[in-house]
C-alpha cells in the first residue's frame, strides 16, 4: 500500500489545484461548468480525444524522464527544452539523409536524437562537475543556444532550409516515420517507445548498481563519496542520460507527429517535463501518469478554446498551479492534520 | 570599428539594468539563505503588471508600484513555500516560473486577445528606472556590509541557529528578503516593459537567470554584481548591432554563451553563505 501514501499528496494537489482553477475560472468571467465539462470532454471524450491526449503526452513523458533522472542525482535539468530541439532536428536528419530499411531506419533515428541531447547535456554536466557552474543556469541557457541554433539551421540561408513557404527541413523518408494507430490521429508508436523507456529508466535507477549511485549522490553526496562512489563522474552521467532523453522526445516528436523538423514545433514541452517530472515525484513509473495528465491538460486545454468556452491557456494556470502544490507536501499534509484533527479531537499535541 | 562607439557602452547600461536588478534581488535572498530561482517568472510578472496597470489608468508610476507589489508578493510565495512549507528551493522557483508562464498566456488573451503579448501603453522614460536601480544597488552595498540590519540579514544566511540564538526570527528575515527579490524583479520587469512599450511573454528571456549568474561571480555583493551585469549587457548592447553582420540567430546566443562561460570560469571562488539552500527547523520547546 505504499504507493496510496505516494499518490495520496499528488491526488490532493491536483484536486486543490482543479479547486483554485475554478476560481481562477470564475474570478476572469468564464463559466466553470462548461470549461471543466469541455476540458473532460477533450481530454478523454471519444477514441479520438484520447489520442490526442497521448499525443500530447508522450514528447512530455520523455522530458519527465529527462527532468527526474537528473533530480534524482540531485540536478536540475531545466534546458531539457534545448535538448529536445536539438534531438528532433538531428534525428530528422537522419531521417531524410540515410536510406535503411523499415525498423532499422527509425531506430538509428533516435540514437541520433538521443546522441545530440547527450551532448547537451553532457556539457552543463561537466561544467558541473569539473567547475561547479550551476547547472540550473547554464542548461537553461543551453536550452537558448539551442533553440536559436536549430532556427538558424533551417531559415533561409540555413544549410537545411527545405521548403519555400517555411522554416523547416524537407519530410523524413517514409521508411522513418512511426507508424500511427488511427486514421485521422497523430497518435504514433512514439507513445509505446515512451513507456518502453520508462520501464528502462525505472529499471536502471532502482535495479542496478549504477541507479543505486546516482541516486546515492542525489541523497547524500558527501556520504556517497564517503561510500567510494565517484561522484563527479555520476554527476556527469545524469545529465547526459537526461540530456539523451530529452533528444529521444524530441526524435519521437519528429518521426511520429511531424515527419520534419520545423522551426519552434515546441509549445514548451521542455517546460512541461518539469512539471511531469515534479508530478511524478520523480518515480519512472509515475511519469507515465503524469505526462498523460499534463497531455490532457494541453488536449483539454485546446478542446475550450475550440469550443469558444475559454482560452486554451487557462489549462496552462491550472498546470502551474498543480506543480505549485505538488512541490509542497507541507501543505497537503497540513490539510492532512485538520482533518485529522477534526475527527479525533486535539489529541496530537 | 563603427560598432564599439560611445551609444553602445550607453545602450549596455540600459540593458544591464534588468539584470543587475535581479541580481541586486537575489544577493539579498541568498544572503539570507534562500535560493530563488523564480527571478524569471516574477519579473515577468512585474512587465505584465506594468502593461496591464498602464493600459488601463494610463498611469505609468501607479504602473511601476504595482508591479514592485506583485513581484514581492510572488517572493513571498516563495519563502511560504521554500521557508515555511520546506519545498526544495529550486523546485518551488521553477514552479513559480511555470505558474506566471501560464497566467501570462492566459490573461493576455482574456484582457486582449492576443496570445502573450499586449498592445502599446502608456510608458515612462526607461532612464530614471535605470537611476533608481543603481541608486539601490549603491545603498545595497552599504546596508548589507555596514549595518546592523546588514549583519542580520548574513548571520539568518551563514548560521540561522546562531541567528535565532541572538533572537533573530530567522522565518521572518526570509520572509522579508525574499519578498524584497521579489519586489526587485517586479522592478526589473517593469524596466523591461518601459523600455519596449509593450508586453511580451519571451521579454524577460533568460534575463531572470542570467541575473543569478551575475550575482554568483559579483560573490553575492551588490557592486561586483552591478559590474557582471554591465559585462552581460553589454554583450547583449553588442548582440543587437551584431546582428547586421552575422545571422540574427548567432548574435542572440552570444548573451547565453558568455553566461556559460563565465559560470565555467568562475571556479568555486564564490562564497557561498552557508546555510543557502537549507531549511531552518526551530527547535521544538
Amino acid at each position: 500500500m505504499r504507493w496510496i501514501k505516494e499518490i495520496g499528496p499528488v491526488a490532493g494537489a491536483i484536486i486543490l489545484a482543479l479547486a483554485v482553477g475554478a476560481i481562477v475560472t470564475a474570478l476572469t468571467g468564464y463559466s466553470v461548468p462548461q470549461v471543466f465539462k469541455y476540458l473532460a470532454i477533450g481530454a478523454f471524450g471519444g477514441r479520438y480525444q484520447l489520442a490526442q491526449t497521448l499525443t500530447q503526452a508522450t514528447p512530455i513523458l520523455f522530458t519527465s524522464l529527462s527532468f527526474l533522472i537528473a533530480f534524482r542525482a540531485g540536478l536540475f535539468n531545466i534546458g531539457a527544452e534545448g535538448q529536445l530541439y536539438l534531438g528532433a532536428f538531428f534525428a530528422a536528419w537522419a531521417g531524410f539523409t540515410f536510406n535503411l530499411p523499415p525498423v532499422i531506419h527509425p531506430v538509428v533515428c533516435l540514437l541520433f536524437g538521443a546522441i545530440a541531447g547527450a551532448v547537451w547535456g553532457f556539457i552543463p554536466g561537466w561544467l558541473r562537475a569539473k567547475r561547479g557552474a550551476n547547472e540550473f543556469v547554464t542548461t537553461m541557457m543551453l536550452s537558448y543556444v539551442a533553440i536559436n541554433l536549430t532556427s538558424w539551421l533551417v531559415a533561409p540561408g540555413g544549410p537545411f532550409h527545405g521548403t519555400q513557404w517555411a522554416n523547416q527541413t524537407v519530410r523524413v523518408l517514409t521508411s522513418a516515420q512511426f507508424p500511427r494507430f488511427l486514421r485521422g490521429a497523430q497518435l504514433s508508436w512514439g507513445i509505446v517507445v515512451g513507456v518502453l523507456i520508462a520501464f528502462v529508466v525505472w529499471y536502471l535507477l532502482f535495479r542496478t548498481p549504477r541507479g543505486y549511485e546516482l541516486r546515492a549522490v542525489g541523497q547524500n553526496p558527501l556520504a556517497a563519496e564517503y561510500g567510494g562512489i565517484n561522484v563527479p563522474r555520476n554527476l556527469i552521467l545524469a545529465l547526459t542520460l537526461a540530456g539523451a532523453l530529452a533528444g529521444l522526445g524530441g526524435a519521437a516528436e519528429i518521426l511520429g507527429t511531424h515527419r520534419r523538423f520545423i522551426e519552434l514545433f515546441s509549445p514548451g514541452y521542455g517546460w512541461d517535463g518539469i512539471a511531469g517530472g515534479l508530478i511524478a515525484r520523480a518515480h519512472p513509473l509515475g511519469a507515465i501518469l503524469a505526462a498523460v495528465l499534463m497531455g490532457a491538460l494541453r488536449a483539454g486545454g485546446q478542446a475550450i478554446d475550440r469550443a469558444g468556452v475559454a482560452p486554451a491557456d487557462l489549462a496552462a494556470v491550472i498546470q502551474g498551479l498543480v506543480i505549485l502544490f505538488v512541490v509542497a507536501p507541507e501543505l497537503i499534509r497540513y490539510f492532512q492534520r485538520l482533518v485529522r484533527r477534526e475527527k479525533l479531537g486535539d489529541i496530537e499535541s | 570599428m563603427e560598432i564599439l562607439s560611445l551609444n553602445l557602452f550607453i545602450a549596455a547600461l540600459r540593458l544591464a539594468t534588468p539584470i543587475a536588478l535581479v541580481a541586486l534581488g537575489e544577493t539579498y535572498s541568498e544572503r539570507a539563505g534562500v535560493i530563488n530561482v523564480g527571478v524569471e517568472g516574477m519579473a515577468l510578472a512585474g512587465a505584465l503588471t506594468t502593461a496591464v496597470v498602464a493600459y488601463f489608468t494610463g498611469q505609468p508610476w501607479l504602473a511601476l508600484i504595482a508591479a514592485i507589489g506583485v513581484g514581492a508578493l510572488l517572493g513571498a510565495l516563495h519563502a511560504i513555500w521554500s521557508v515555511y512549507l520546506r519545498a526544495d528551493h529550486v523546485v518551488s522557483g521553477a514552479a513559480i516560473n511555470l505558474l506566471v508562464l501560464g497566467f501570462a498566456l492566459f490573461l493576455t488573451r482574456v484582457i486582449w486577445g492576443w496570445r502573450g503579448t499586449s498592445p502599446s501603453a502608456p510608458t515612462m522614460d526607461a532612464w530614471i528606472l535605470v537611476g533608481v536601480g543603481l541608486s539601490l544597488i549603491g545603498l545595497s552595498q552599504v546596508y548589507i556590509f555596514r549595518t546592523p540590519w546588514g549583519l542580520r540579514l548574513r548571520v539568518v544566511g551563514e548560521h540561522p541557529r546562531a541567528a535565532d540564538t541572538a533572537g533573530i526570527n530567522v522565518y521572518r528575515t526570509r520572509l522579508v528578503y525574499t519578498a524584497l527579490n521579489g519586489a526587485l524583479c517586479g522592478l526589473a520587469g517593469a524596466f523591461l516593459f518601459n523600455n519596449l512599450g509593450r508586453f511580451t511573454d519571451g521579454m524577460v528571456g533568460g534575463r531572470g537567470f542570467i541575473g543569478i549568474a551575475a550575482m554568483v561571480v559579483g560573490n553575492y555583493r551588490p557592486l561586483p554584481a552591478l559590474l557582471a551585469a554591465y559585462l552581460f549587457g553589454f554583450v547583449d548592447a553588442l548582440q543587437m548591432r551584431l546582428q547586421d553582420y552575422i545571422p540574427s540567430q548567432f548574435s542572440l546566443m552570444l548573451p547565453y554563451v558568455l553566461t556559460v562561460i563565465v559560470l565555467a570560469g568562475f571556479l568555486g571562488k564564490a562564497q557561498v553563505p552557508k546555510a543557502l539552500g537549507k531549511p531552518y527547523i526551530k527547535e521544538q520547546g
